[in-house]
């Protein structure tokens, strides 16, 4: 079952009041439609951004390995991710971008690395070099995301 | 780094579960419960946001088995050991995980769950089905 085509098979949709619980911005975010994925596999860091993130209004799902994103990608309906290259598993954040951008080409991706890697056609719609400053990630989802749905 | 959370304003869950088709919609459902949820792939990510972490953590929810490391059991009998203000409770499977989240709900800060525990049980059984279907 293909994770992104088809989010009323393979997203679980939440009753609409369940919306009004999640924390409420107090910037001027619009909350992603879909979730983000952040892929990390340092778990302080993870936590961290995912909560960050929560915090602006985004629904986040976490994953702290490529392994990990790729099972989430295959069945949930996610169109960006935040993603660590240099992570153990069978696969790395690298392969990650590259896998991503062959079996799900509209999905977001901006990398977040202290490593430089090559990626040929398989770009990263950003990256970002770690420390990333967290104003500046959300400045990059601004200008990468789909625009929101109207609720 | 995470701003330190008063105690009573928001509870937070820790929940340590390698299966992330497992992990994630407890999870998610904790959160729609009220619940501040911390995620760990297995206990040395546990004891590390238990003893680096500024986060006050209420609860742990462990699964039993991790390959490869310390178990379920060794973790709670840290926790009892080392942070005993913190409430520990062990699942073995996708059912009693789901019924403890259940549970967790209904005392959480919502006072209501915003959908059945049995709900989260079948969403988790259907993405493992379907990752198994995949592999096959």
């Amino acid at each position: 079952m293909a994770g992104n085509p088809d989010p009323t098979t393979d997203f679980f949709t939440l009753p609409a009041r369940s919306r009004e619980i999640r924390q409420v911005s107090t910037s001027s975010q619009t909350e992603a439609p879909h979730p983000i994925l952040v892929v990390e596999d340092e778990v302080l860091l993870r936590l961290d951004l995912a909560d960050q993130l929560r915090r602006s209004g985004f629904h986040v799902i976490e994953a702290d390995s490529a392994d990990e994103a790729v099972a989430l990608l295959e069945h949930m309906h996610i169109t960006t991710i935040v993603t660590d290259l240099r992570m153990p598993g069978s696969i790395d954040g690298r392969e990650l971008v590259i896998w991503t951008r062959r079996r799900f080409p509209n999905v977001k991706i901006i990398v977040v690395s202290a490593h430089a890697e090559p990626f040929g056609q398989a770009a990263p719609d950003a990256i970002l070099s770690k420390p990333v400053r967290f104003e500046r990630l959300l400045q990059t989802l601004r200008q990468i995301s789909p625009p929101a749905e109207p609720t | 780094m995470v701003d330190r959370v008063e105690k009573n304003s928001v509870r937070t869950v820790l929940i340590v579960e390698h299966e992330v088709l497992v992990r994630m919609p407890i999870a998610q459902y904790l959160r729609e419960c009220g619940y501040r949820v911390i995620e760990a792939v297995d206990v040395n990510e546990a004891l590390t946001v238990l003893t680096d972490s500024p986060l006050v953590i209420d609860v742990v929810f462990t699964a039993t088995d991790f390959a490869g490391g310390p178990d379920g059991f060794a973790l709670t009998q840290w926790i009892r050991t080392h942070r005993p203000e913190v409430r520990a409770v062990m699942a073995g499977t996708v059912k009693r995980s789901a019924k403890i989240a259940g549970d967790l709900c209904e005392d959480g800060p919502m006072l209501q769950k915003p959908y059945h525990a049995s709900d989260v049980e079948n969403w988790i059984r259907r993405l493992m089905a379907a990752r198994d279907a995949d592999s096959t």
